[in-house]
């Protein structure tokens, strides 16, 4: 019988949500939708498919990094893969609640869910877009109509 | 991921695509700093990065799950690329630059979609996910030249600049290695050569109609020969990577 303690999926999920995207430090992978799936047996190998916000994003081997570093300490991991999945691909309607609120408040920074129209997060008045191309290949740029301010917008 | 259900033949026709889209998201990025204006300079980066993406999960296809990607695509002679010549070429002044990134964008949704129904499924989730990110290129390149044809002096510009590289839009579309067995197998699902006349009306809806002389065809090498501006971009892009070849990104 095998009585070393394993870690269970709950608690590797738990593990994950303490990954901060590099961008944005304090905004957990989980919650901007990153994981998708954990798989783990019994002899304590964990499988975690993660999927980019775009194929081109430079931050894949740095978050892969992240989650294995977190993952390998829990007990009784003993090996840690990290897969980065073409399928299915990400959208702004995978971003919690939490994240939404936490990037407006922290940041600045809206997300441009769908059907929704984006909402100015330092005075909530209406933006129009400016460009669909921003300081990073997953923002936007919108302007605010009320405070002219300009907004950087979480996009797909 | 599958092994080794690519014959020679299919990975010389992904390798084209590949090579491709690394060297045209290659030239979009060397705009950063030095665009027009910071928009352009903006867009550039992110439509080259995404580019850089594509390359980067075609040649994974390619590599069959080999952890030496760089490896692979650094290391080969000029005369392994098959690049095609429109994404080689030098284009040096902004209207070429946005030129080509119209014209290479209006041609490119048109590759992927052959993918749709491919018998090799990763290939279906990869362009889906790049017809997606596509959507965005061919709006952005399609707003900034309808505002530019309303001013003459611009018009003039970017229709001189069209003429130039219309050739190698013909070239892009003509010679693909592989091609043949990348229909019979089921790959793909037909010539890339039959959306001609789809990237030309969508040419000719924005430009107006264009000189018959500049469709007429030329003899295409199948990508075998590289473009004389081929080699310093070559050691461009291989200068950091020999710094520190076994570097993980």
């Amino acid at each position: 019988m095998n009585l070393e303690i394993l870690a269970s999926v709950q608690d590797i999920h738990l593990a994950i949500e303490k990954v901060n995207d590099p961008e944005y430090p304090g905004i957990s992978i989980v919650d901007l939708g990153l994981l998708e799936n954990i798989k783990l047996n019994e002899i304590g190998e964990v499988v975690i498919q993660l999927i980019p916000t775009f194929s081109g994003c430079p931050a894949l081997q740095m978050i892969a990094q992240d989650v294995r570093e977190i993952i390998e300490k829990l007990p009784g991991v003993k090996k840690v893969d990290v897969v980065w999945l073409n399928s299915p691909v990400w959208s702004v309607n995978r971003v919690t609640a939490k994240a939404e609120k936490d990037l407006a408040e922290k940041f600045t920074v809206a997300v441009q869910i769908q059907g929704r129209k984006v909402k100015c997060p330092r005075c909530q008045s209406e933006t129009t877009i400016k460009s669909h191309f921003g300081p990073s290949r997953c923002r936007s740029i919108h302007v605010c109509s009320g405070c002219n301010e300009v907004i950087e917008t979480l996009r797909d | 991921m599958v092994k080794s259900v690519l014959s020679s033949a299919i990975k010389e026709y992904l390798l084209a695509f590949a090579d491709d889209e690394h060297l045209m998201g290659q030239q979009h990025t060397e705009w950063i700093g030095i665009a027009p204006f910071l928009e352009e300079d903006m867009a550039f980066a992110s439509i080259g990065q995404d580019e850089l993406g594509h390359a980067s999960m075609l040649y994974a296809l390619i590599l069959e799950g080999s952890s030496e990607v760089d490896a692979f695509i650094f290391n080969r002679k000029p005369e392994e690329w098959r690049s095609c010549q429109l994404v080689e070429s030098n284009h040096q002044n902004w209207e070429e630059a946005l030129m080509r990134h119209w014209c290479y964008d209006m041609a490119e949704d048109l590759r992927w979609e052959l993918f749709r129904e491919s018998s090799l499924p990763e290939l279906v989730l990869i362009s889906e996910r790049a017809l997606k990110e596509e959507k965005y290129h061919r709006q952005h390149a399609d707003a900034l030249v309808e505002n530019l044809l309303k001013v003459s002096t611009s018009k003039s510009r970017l229709m001189k600049a069209l003429e130039g590289i219309v050739p190698e839009v013909l070239e892009l579309f003509s010679s693909i290695p592989g091609e043949t067995e990348a229909i019979s197998s089921g790959l793909v699902s037909g010539k890339y050569c039959d959306k001609l006349p789809t990237w030309r009306s969508r040419v000719e809806n924005r430009f107006g109609v264009l000189d018959q002389k500049l469709f007429a065809t030329s003899d295409h090498q199948a990508r075998t020969k590289r473009h004389l501006d081929f080699a310093p971009l070559y050691g461009r892009i291989r200068e950091v990577f020999l710094l520190d070849p076994k570097a993980v990104w």
